[in-house]
Order: structure tokens, then sequence, then C-alpha cells
């Protein structure tokens, strides 16, 4: 079952809910770069279908790495936080 | 004055199609084949990119989010996503600069690559504008598209890449030149504003090509010796001034930065008012110094619903420092001004940048003491970000985020 915590907009079908929790992400290593192919939310495990976009952005001195993936029928924000190696669930988007 | 040059140049000009909204949907495959209207964030009402899909409908950058829901009643709206999309040219200028050393990011979504000296490795244009066009989706994604447009001048293949559908090549050469110039609108193409379109078409002018029937001289009477010549090279097929200046401003330093914002809502605080202004100079101190350059020519310009109000100084000193800048532009600037209007939009500026190295060093201890706090903070900037450590001020402020602009003025600071 997928968590939508906040009411959805009067207008849009859909929305990106904020989540940011910690979450624990299993995935490959391989010509240089990771591949997330799974992640451990709040006791339930995704598999990761598709990987549909990756950013690497700077928030402040502190590099991250954006993964936009599909589990599921649904589209998850994680972040990879390549200063303390920690991985964070922001984002869901809601139809 | 021929165009030609002796080597026959091959110039691309590469524009993602829709690129704000479609990288948002390759993102989130929930938003394919929708009308998406872009904001620049929640609560916003202006639309700042629309989705091929809402664009069919008529929904256009500027459109106010009413007339668009009118337009396209199932316009799903989302808010930018700057860091995102600077990271994507940062990996397209990586792509263009492994294909030809001859590379120009003209803004987010745009960049010339000239293959003039690359005609071994690439005999044929056509084969290497959808070679392109694979390489750009296979590293960013099956859903994003571009246009390329092929000439042999930035002017005629930035034309090429407006005029062609969607994800689409066109070339304009010899043989269709003068029929494109004389069909295509003053809104496609660069360096004529709207305004100058429509000065155009109330003498009846409306295409590039009917230029070529004014003498210079009879332009010059309705738009002044620059513009009578600008045109003419325009109606010409020419290079126009700013697309000249791309070459040129490669090892350009930058002379000027500025910061603006446009509030939510009609402000007359002056406490709020104070806030933006110093969160605004904040950030702009933050380039310059990040630069390692120092200005001269300081100003500030507030605005309102219909009104505004501008102010400036060229000092005989330079300016690097957040305190400095405040005290002159609202200490003294600001102070002066009557406070006719709400503001809804205001601005910073620091001109006439020098580097450093190019600037006497100032012997005063006050500066000299400023400059070292300004150093420490630098370095907690640059490893916790900007605006951690701020003064009493801004303390209960939401505070301002440094932002991309489409156009990347900034692109040398952007890019590195």
């Amino acid at each position: 079952m997928t968590p939508c915590i906040f009411a959805f907009s009067s207008h849009n079908r859909g929305m990106y809910q904020t989540i940011g929790e910690t979450i624990k992400v299993a995935g490959v290593f391989g010509s240089a770069k990771f591949t997330p192919k799974k992640f451990e939310w709040r006791t339930q495990i995704y598999q990761i279908s598709q990987i549909t976009l990756v950013n690497d952005v700077k928030d402040g001195g502190i590099k991250k790495r954006w993964y936009s993936v599909m589990a599921g029928a649904n589209l998850y924000r994680l972040c990879f936080n390549r200063d303390n190696e920690s991985w964070s669930l922001e984002e869901v988007w809601c139809e | 004055m021929s165009d030609e040059p002796s080597t026959p140049k091959r110039i691309l000009h590469i524009d993602i199609n829709s690129y704000f909204a479609t990288l948002l949907q390759q993102e989130n495959p929930f938003l394919r084949g929708k009308p998406v209207g872009v904001l620049k964030s929640a609560g916003r009402t202006c639309i700042i990119a629309a989705s091929k899909e809402a664009k069919k409908k008529g929904v256009k950058t500027g459109c106010y989010l009413k007339e668009a829901r009118q337009l396209a009643p199932d316009l799903i709206t989302v808010p930018a996503e700057f860091d995102r999309y600077l990271d994507c040219t940062k990996r397209l200028k990586k792509l263009f600069d492994s294909l030809s050393p001859d590379v120009d990011i003209f803004s987010l979504d745009e960049a010339f690559v000239d293959l003039t000296y690359c005609s071994t490795l690439y005999p044929d244009a056509h084969e290497f504008a959808q070679q392109v066009q694979q390489k750009i989706k296979a590293d960013l994604g099956e859903w994003v598209t571009c246009n390329i447009g092929i000439s042999h001048n930035r002017l005629l293949a930035k034309i090429a890449s407006e005029i062609t559908p969607p994800d689409s090549i066109f070339e304009i050469n010899g043989d269709n030149k003068d029929a494109i110039l004389a069909k295509v609108e003053f809104k496609d193409v660069c360096g004529i504003g709207s305004r100058l379109g429509a000065k155009l078409g109330r003498l009846g002018i409306h295409h590039p090509y009917a230029i070529n029937f004014w003498s210079e001289e009879d332009l010059a009477d309705f738009f002044g010796p620059f513009w009578s010549k600008e045109l003419k090279r325009i109606g010409a097929g020419e290079d126009s001034h700013i697309l000249s200046l791309v070459d040129r401003n490669r090892d350009h330093e930058m002379k000027s930065v500025g910061r603006t914002i446009t509030g939510y809502k009609l402000c007359d605080s002056e406490l709020e008012i104070k806030q933006t202004l110093y969160n605004l100079m904040e950030e702009l101190i933050y380039k310059v110094r990040k630069m390692d350059m120092a200005g001269r020519h300081v100003g500030i310009c507030l605005w309102g619903h219909d009104e505004s109000w501008y102010a400036h100084r060229t000092l005989k000193y330079y300016v690097r420092h957040t305190q400095e800048l405040f005290e002159l532009l609202y200490n003294q600037s600001y102070s002066s001004w009557d406070r006719s209007f709400k503001v809804i939009k205001y601005g910073v500026f620091l001109n006439q940048l020098k580097p450093m190295s190019q600037i006497s060093q100032c012997l005063l201890p006050s500066w000299n003491r400023q400059e070292k706090i300004s150093q420490a903070l630098d370095h907690l900037t640059e490893k916790y970000g900007l605006f951690t450590v701020k003064p009493g001020l801004l303390t209960n402020f939401k505070m301002i985020r440094p932002e991309v602009t489409g156009y990347l003025g900034d692109k040398k600071y952007q890019l590195g």
C-alpha cells in the first residue's frame, strides 16, 4: 500500500509528497557507477523496476545524488548523501 | 558583405524540446504525454515552461495559471527543479565537448556545435545530428528530444531549429535560405525581440527578407544607426550582434552580476523589504567573491504593480563585502526613495567587475578586517552551503535560495 500522507491539490491529479526518511538500499556497482535495485522503507521492501533520472547536485558543500525510481506503480525520489554515505527517501509521487 | 568563408562553415544549433517540462516528464512517467505547466515554485501563478502537450493546447511561457487552465483544463502543474536542469546541462556540455572542440552553451537548453574543422570525423552533418539526438536520449532518457538546426552561421542554424517540428533536424543552405527568410517570423529570429518585431510589423516588415527592400539610411530613420546595420545583416541571413558575441564571450570575464526576485505579494513592510534586499546582496556578493572579483558600480531596483524606482552609483573604489554593499544600497540609496508604492519585485546589481588580481590592494585596516571575516565565512559557505551563517536580521526570514536562469547569463560561473 502506498502511503500518501497529505491531501491532494484541488487542481492537480497528482503531486509530490514529502517524506524525508532514512532508508536502506541494495544495488549493483559496475562500470564506475552504482545502480540501486531495491530499497527498504518502514520495513517494506520495494523492488526498483526502472531508474528514470539520476542527477548530481550540491547542497552547500555536500554532494548528493538523486535517483528517481519506479517501484511497483509509484515513483520515488531517493537521495544518496555522498558525504556521509546515507540514503533517504525524499518524496513520493501520489496520483 | 558575404558571410561565406573559404572553408564552408557547418554549425549546428541543438535545442532541447520544452526542456524544463521534458526533464520532469522523463523523471516522472505519470507526467508523460500530458499537458504539464512548470511554475517557478509552488504557489506561483505564472507558467515558466510548458510541455509539448500543453503547448499544443495553446499554453505558452509567461501564461498565467488561470488562463492556462482555461486552455488546458487537465493541465498538471509542477514546481521547477533548477538543480536538476543545471546538472543535465552540465552533462549535455560534457557530451557535446566529447564530440567537438567548438561548443558554446548558449542557454540551459541550447548549444552551438561547430563542425567546420571536424569534417574528417563527421563528413555528414545530418548523420552527426542524428547521432547527437540518440546520445542525448541515451544520457538523459528516452523522453528527452531535441531539434537540431544546421547551417553556415549561428543565426540560420538557430532559425532552422526553431522552425522545425519537435525531435527533428533541418538545414538552411544556399538553396532555401531566401525562402526561409521570406517566411520566418521575427519571434523565431535571435536578436529581434517582441517590441522590435512589432515596430517592424507596423512598417509592413513581417519577415527578415523584407528588410532587403529597405536601405540602411531609411532603416536608420526609424531604428537608429546600430539597428539599421543590424537589421540589414539579419535580412541578409548573417549573424546578429548577440550571436556574433558567442565566440568572444568564451574567454570573457564576467562584467556584472545581478539578482532579482519577484515576491508573492505587494509588500510595504520595511522589515521585509530590508530582509529581502540583504538576502539578495548576500547571494550576489558570494558569487562575486567566488569568482575572486570586485565591482564598483552598484545599483538597486524596486518594482511595484505599475511603478518602478531605480538608483545607482559608480564608486572610486571596489566593493566585495555584503555589509559595505548594504550600507551603499540600503542605508544610502534606498533611504532616499519616497516609498510611493508597494514592492513586488526587488533587484540589486554590481557592475564593472574586475578580478582582484587587477585591483590595487586596499590598505585600510577596516577593509582588511572585513575581508578576513568574509574569507572565514566563505570557507563555511563552501563546506556547509550559503546562509549557513546569517545575520540576526535574517533570523526568522524565509531565505531566498540561489537560482539558475534559463538564459544562463552566468554560464562561466555555473558551468565552470
